[in-house]
């Protein structure tokens, strides 16, 4: 869950290759202080599990993509992601079929964040 | 009884019971997952079970304080704990949860099993009487909403004078309880006062209290609502409807932080953050001399400008959702939601009483339906021979042509005939919503400006 979520796995991608991956502790509990944290580390595109609607909607109205609802193993989904299969249904939480919002277009190069809890992306 | 038989009774047996209850095996996929359950999370239990159990569950203690893998490494059941969940809809469920330990004949440990209830109903009670609202519960997807959305924490952050400007209904006293609920100054008091309420004598010692002897019946010291609010929050409702005379004493207040109480001649210093909020236009009531206009600029340091629901109709389906939700809980009622053809109607309507009326509505509906769908026949009658009369805007049946025509137009009215900025809003390209006016025969506003 992105609103309690303590790690972030933070990846560069330049067009499909991964120029570098760090990962980044995000301490703050408060949603406007998280979505400052998000943004300050340049990111573009926020792939998560589950988010709550109101931290969702921040980080939107702030430019940053969000792909949520997404779970399984982080490099499965990374690779999907490079493929610009994202959304994908093998990669959705239960019960999430059919809402995916505002994940539209084409994936940008730049910076991608991966809630990395408990081993889901 | 044989397997199956032995675990449809035992579904039977979860099902019949109010609080939610799932299982989870060694490898904490869930086993079994109840209709409470399904009900709570939002996550049918065909999806749920084989499923690791924080893809279900997706509660605030999973990444770190897991209360079943506490459980099953201390072996003491955990009872009550009082933790939050997101719902598949990305709600915010505050729950309470109860966790065990499952062993076998053996005595082995097999999984765990978790119980839980669904608090929303005490915490909307408890924030009704505490009035501890956040930006979570303003409803908005819009983009005038989710511009404040972007604006409220800073403000909240800052201790500059608030100045929030709305029609009646749009939810003023909520914002600025949202800006004291998120500002450092959250543990201490926020006071609201309606000022146009009350006469000019009562509200002088409404603010800034009395001595003892002050005038008759003042017989013991009384301390005004800024006294209560020192560290916290006042507001300052319909702060345009006050007199001269008690604008020159806000004034004062405003500017040197100090008040004296009726009967006292000592100065009272007094630390208080002031929102003041108004459904009237104070610039035009400076400009005709009604409003002082020293005050006017003490006052309004930060403006918000909440819009009117008609101006972000788009909001109009969630706000009916979280109303719905509401009251289901209050009236302990289970009505699924609204017909195409009553959201069409409360789609077209035009609010002049804002969220507040939406909200009246979907009361009135809740008196008039039982079950199920709201239709429109629960509808109040004003809002139903609104819907049946040739409409204004020249409709005839309720089509998503004649809601895309509605929302467009809506954009267009908005942005003054700007083209650009009405597509951006509506997320569509400018030449892809020009082709839209076209087709849908649409008058663009006399001040048409195309970018």
């Amino acid at each position: 869950m992105f609103d309690v979520a303590k790690v972030l796995l933070i990846l560069d991608l330049n067009g499909e290759v991964e120029a570098g991956r760090q990962e980044a502790a995000i301490e703050e509990s408060d949603p406007d202080a998280r979505v400052r944290r998000v943004t300050a580390l340049g990111v573009d595109v926020l792939i998560c599990g589950a988010i709550s609607g109101p931290l969702d909607a921040m980080l939107a109205s702030t430019g940053v993509r969000v792909i949520s609802h997404t779970c399984g193993p982080v490099e499965d989904v990374l690779r999907a992601f490079v493929a610009g299969r994202l959304p994908d249904e093998a990669f959705l939480m239960p019960g999430c079929c059919g809402r995916r919002q505002r994940v539209r277009g084409r994936r940008r190069d730049g910076r991608c964040k991966f809630d990395t809890q408990g081993g889901t992306a | 009884m044989s397997q199956s038989s032995e675990q449809q009774a035992k579904d039977v047996i979860l099902d019949s019971i109010a609080d939610g209850v799932f299982t989870v095996d060694e490898d904490w996929r869930v086993t079994s997952f109840n209709r409470a359950a399904e009900q709570i999370t939002g996550v049918p239990r065909r999806e749920a079970i084989g499923r690791n159990c924080c893809d279900v569950f997706r509660a605030s203690i999973c990444e770190g304080e897991c209360a079943l893998r506490e459980t099953l490494g201390t072996g003491r059941s955990i009872v009550n704990k009082a933790i939050y969940i997101l719902d598949a809809k990305g709600r915010r469920i505050p729950i309470s949860i109860s966790a065990a330990v499952l062993k076998d004949a053996d005595g082995r440990a097999i999984g765990g099993v978790e119980t839980f209830r669904d608090l929303s109903m005490v915490e909307e009670l408890r924030k009704e009487l505490e009035g501890t609202y956040t930006f979570a519960d303003i409803i908005g997807r819009s983009p005038s909403m989710q511009q404040l959305f972007a604006l409220l924490p800073r403000i909240a952050e800052s201790n500059s004078t608030v100045l929030i400007e709305g029609a009646s209904g749009t939810g003023k006293e909520l914002f600025a309880r949202a800006i004291h609920n998120l500002s450092p100054r959250r543990d201490k008091r926020f006071v609201a006062i309606n000022c146009g309420a009350l006469p000019d004598t009562l509200l002088e010692s409404e603010l800034f209290g009395y001595k003892a002897g002050a005038f008759t019946d003042a017989r013991q010291d009384r301390p005004g609502r800024f006294a209560v609010a020192d560290g916290g929050t006042i507001l300052l409702d319909e702060v345009g409807d006050i007199s001269p005379a008690m604008q020159a004493r806000l004034l004062r207040v405003l500017q040197e932080r100090t008040y004296e109480p009726l009967g006292s001649t000592e100065p009272i210093g007094v630390d208080v953050r002031v929102v003041a909020a108004t459904n009237k236009d104070l610039g035009k009531l400076v400009r005709k001399g009604v409003f002082r206009q020293d005050l006017f600029y003490r006052i309004n340091v930060v403006r918000l400008k909440l819009p009117e629901l008609r101006d972000r109709r788009e909001d109009v389906p969630l706000l009916v959702e979280r109303f719905i939700s509401k009251f289901n809980r209050l009236q302990n009622k289970d009505i699924v939601g609204v017909s195409d053809e009553t959201l069409a109607i409360l789609m077209e309507h035009d609010y002049p009483g804002n969220v507040r009326e939406l909200e009246n509505i979907v009361e009135h509906a809740f008196v008039l339906c039982r079950a199920g769908l709201i239709e429109p026949c629960c509808l109040p009658p004003t809002l139903r021979r609104e819907a049946d009369a040739p409409s204004a805007r020249g409709k005839g049946p309720r089509t998503l042509k004649s809601l895309e025509t509605l929302h467009i137009a809506d954009a267009l009215r908005r942005h003054e005939g700007n083209r650009t900025a009405a597509a951006k809003e509506l997320g569509i390209n400018p030449s892809t919503l020009f082709r839209k006016i076209k087709s849908l025969g649409l008058n663009l506003p006399h001040q048409d400006h195309p970018s």
